[in-house]
């Protein structure tokens, strides 16, 4: 039996429920309810609430992005450390909230941000006075970075944890004081690390669903929670064509994405390293 | 070439890791323009040597003078000291030719002695191209380091060291992973390289004939000490204590009585030899090499013996002659061209100044020999 034919499960489960429902989606996105052929589903995102749902969606999955990669790389670099024989066990540690549901972390953490919660008690106890947090940008900010942070710190700890001891010492035998060393040798050799930590954290960041909802008592809607909507709440008759239009240009978005990440580093397979 | 100029100087080094003495008060100097080889077997702290002379580890005690100033402390990046590492170490990010630049873009203008940015640029590019000539890579300067074979990445990793004009230059087992011939080439062309540029080389390597092949100065360590520094011709001819008579060339290493001055006895024999101060009836070790022996009439030599085996080498016959005589009876190796079958009896003769003695090992300058001993076992 020839190897590929291995593949054959993962092939038919992939081929009926990945690209039958796209080709679906793709049905719907661009018929009307009659099933005649229109592209008036995707000027319905022209209305400034949806592109505002859109931007908003953007910028909070750039923000947790850039916030997981300030905290992760840092993390990364000290576990991946030389004579750090703890690696291990915090590695765990930091993969150990990934073990709980991502409803009740997000639970969890509204208990915490609550304006009568852990946090606040905290504040008071310090006599720092009440913070509101809990129903801001900043909250589901926190509530994104706690759920996607692991994404960011593994592959790059793999990446630094393989890399060769001697090429740093090379650089600071060439003339790199430690900070160049840092800047010119682990950064760049860490790039596959980077480009795939973005990308794991960028992707399901952007579409991440309930985070927001519930961290901003539902003031604050985010694309996965808005095409939530259309599909399930809206009453206009053409909500399955609208969310289809809409998963469609959320998909193209996310294309976009891991192609410029594969122009950052051609050898990256869009983020699936692991 | 200056010929005594001190250039490096170690004094007193000691390294400990934990409980673990890698190096026992160590001193040595190493002269400018020198090719100095630091030679032993593995463990034996040559390659802790070379990272301390490097900056890579700081001595536990003792001090590292570069022309007579204290380099104790100061990190690999402002010491006038490149490395070609044992694994090669280039960067996988860069091409060859941004490998080899490296050092190079690393500083300003004034120091490559240019102006402007664009003049640093052009210079760069002169003098990486010149390093590629000289390691015979002309036209890899695109290429990825991925896609090179260990020789080449090896003549990268040298250009890289090389190109920034280091004063001294350090290799750490560079060869080990070229195969024989690759290794016996790039031999002759990394001292070639050595006389050419006028740079000191540090050499370590666990191979003896390598060190014969390419060094001015060889000092030969076991267990943490430098147990004899000598150039090549002075270390094979007159090794100082057995350790040092075994692991350069091949020997025989016999237990001997000095009688008196250049009279030696072993094997049940007394020898004429060139050897005096040892005082009367003092035990010695006896190391005669196996190229020193030579086969004569069975009833003509100073010793006899029978030949037990026979291996063809390529130059010679390497012979064990089981030797006869009073007590306990010697198995001799003897390197001859011309071949005796086995189960011949056969005379051998061994001339005064082929004899070499030195002090057993309860001396006090042969103790590093009993404790490597002790080490290895």
């Amino acid at each position: 039996m020839k190897r590929s034919w291995y593949a054959t499960p993962y092939a038919l489960w992939m081929l009926l429920f990945a690209v039958v429902p796209l080709l679906f989606v793709c049905w719907y996105a661009f018929t009307t309810p009659d099933g005649a052929f229109t592209t008036a589903n995707f000027r319905e995102f022209a209305k400034p609430r949806y592109v505002g749902v859109i931007l908003r969606s953007l910028k909070l999955a750039l923000y947790c992005t850039a916030v997981c990669l300030v905290i992760g790389y840092p993390t990364a670099w000290f576990l991946a450390g030389r004579g750090f024989n703890h690696a291990q066990s915090l590695v765990v540690l930091i993969l150990l909230p990934m073990w709980m549901n991502l409803l009740l972390r997000t639970y969890a953490m509204m208990t915490l941000l609550d304006d009568n919660g852990v946090l606040n008690a905290a504040l008071q106890a310090l006599g720092l006075g009440k913070i509101h947090i809990i129903g801001t940008e900043g909250a589901v900010l926190m509530g994104l970075v706690y759920n996607y942070l692991p994404f960011m710190v593994l592959p790059i700890y793999t990446v630094l944890k393989k890399m060769d001891y001697s090429v740093i010492e090379a650089a600071e035998d060439l003339g790199c004081n430690p900070l160049r060393v840092f800047t010119r040798v682990v950064i760049p050799m860490s790039v596959p690390g980077i480009v795939s930590g973005v990308t794991m954290v960028f992707m399901p960041a952007v579409t991440s669903f309930a985070i927001s909802t519930l961290l901003s008592n539902g003031k604050l809607r985010l694309a996965g929670d808005l095409i939530d909507y259309i599909f399930n709440q809206s009453s206009n008759p053409n909500r399955w064509n609208i969310g289809s239009s809409f998963s469609l240009m959320m998909l193209v978005l996310i294309l976009i994405s891991i192609g410029f990440l594969r122009k950052v580093d051609p050898d990256s397979e869009g983020g699936g390293m692991w | 070439m200056v010929q005594d100029m001190r250039l490096i100087e170690l004094k007193g080094v000691c390294k400990s890791f934990g409980d673990t003495h890698v190096l026992h008060d160590v001193d040595l100097y190493i002269r400018k323009c020198e090719f100095i080889t630091l030679l032993g077997p593995s463990g034996c702290g040559k390659t802790t040597l070379l990272r301390i002379i490097g900056g890579f580890d700081m001595p536990s005690s003792g001090e590292v003078l570069f022309e007579g100033k204290d380099m104790t402390g100061i990190p690999p990046y402002k010491r006038r000291i490149n490395t070609v590492f044992q694994k090669y170490a280039l960067f996988n990010h860069l091409n060859v030719y941004d490998n080899i630049a490296f050092g190079l873009n690393l500083k300003t203008p004034e120091q490559l002695g240019v102006k402007t940015k664009k003049e640093k640029k052009d210079e760069i590019a002169r003098r990486v191209g010149r390093m590629l000539k000289l390691v015979k890579m002309e036209g890899y300067e695109k290429r990825s380091t991925d896609a090179l074979s260990g020789g080449q990445q090896q003549r990268i990793a040298i250009a890289r060291a090389l190109v920034n004009e280091p004063e001294v230059l350090l290799l750490d087992e560079p060869l080990g992973a070229l195969d024989l011939k690759l290794r016996k080439e790039m031999q002759l062309e990394l001292k070639a390289m050595q006389q050419q540029l006028g740079i000191t080389f540090i050499y370590v390597t666990h191979d003896q004939e390598e060190a014969l092949t390419m060094s001015d100065t060889i000092a030969v360590m076991n267990g943490g000490r430098v147990q004899q520094i000598g150039d090549p011709k002075r270390i094979y001819d007159e090794p100082k204590n057995a350790f040092v008579a075994d692991f350069i060339g091949e020997s025989n290493i016999l237990d001997g009585v000095m009688l008196q001055d250049d009279l030696v006895k072993f094997s049940g024999t007394e020898f004429q030899c060139v050897d005096e101060g040892f005082g009367t009836n003092a035990p010695v070790d006896v190391v005669v090499r196996p190229e020193d022996i030579m086969i004569v009439g069975e009833d003509v030599g100073m010793l006899a013996g029978t030949v037990e085996s026979v291996i063809f080498k390529g130059v010679h016959y390497e012979m064990m002659i089981r030797g006869e005589g009073a007590g306990e009876s010697i198995l001799w190796k003897v390197h001859s061209t011309t071949m005796q079958p086995v189960g011949t009896r056969v005379g051998m003769t061994i001339v005064p100044y082929n004899i070499h003695i030195m002090r057993k090992a309860t001396t006090a300058d042969a103790v590093p020999v009993a404790q490597a001993a002790e080490e290895e076992a």
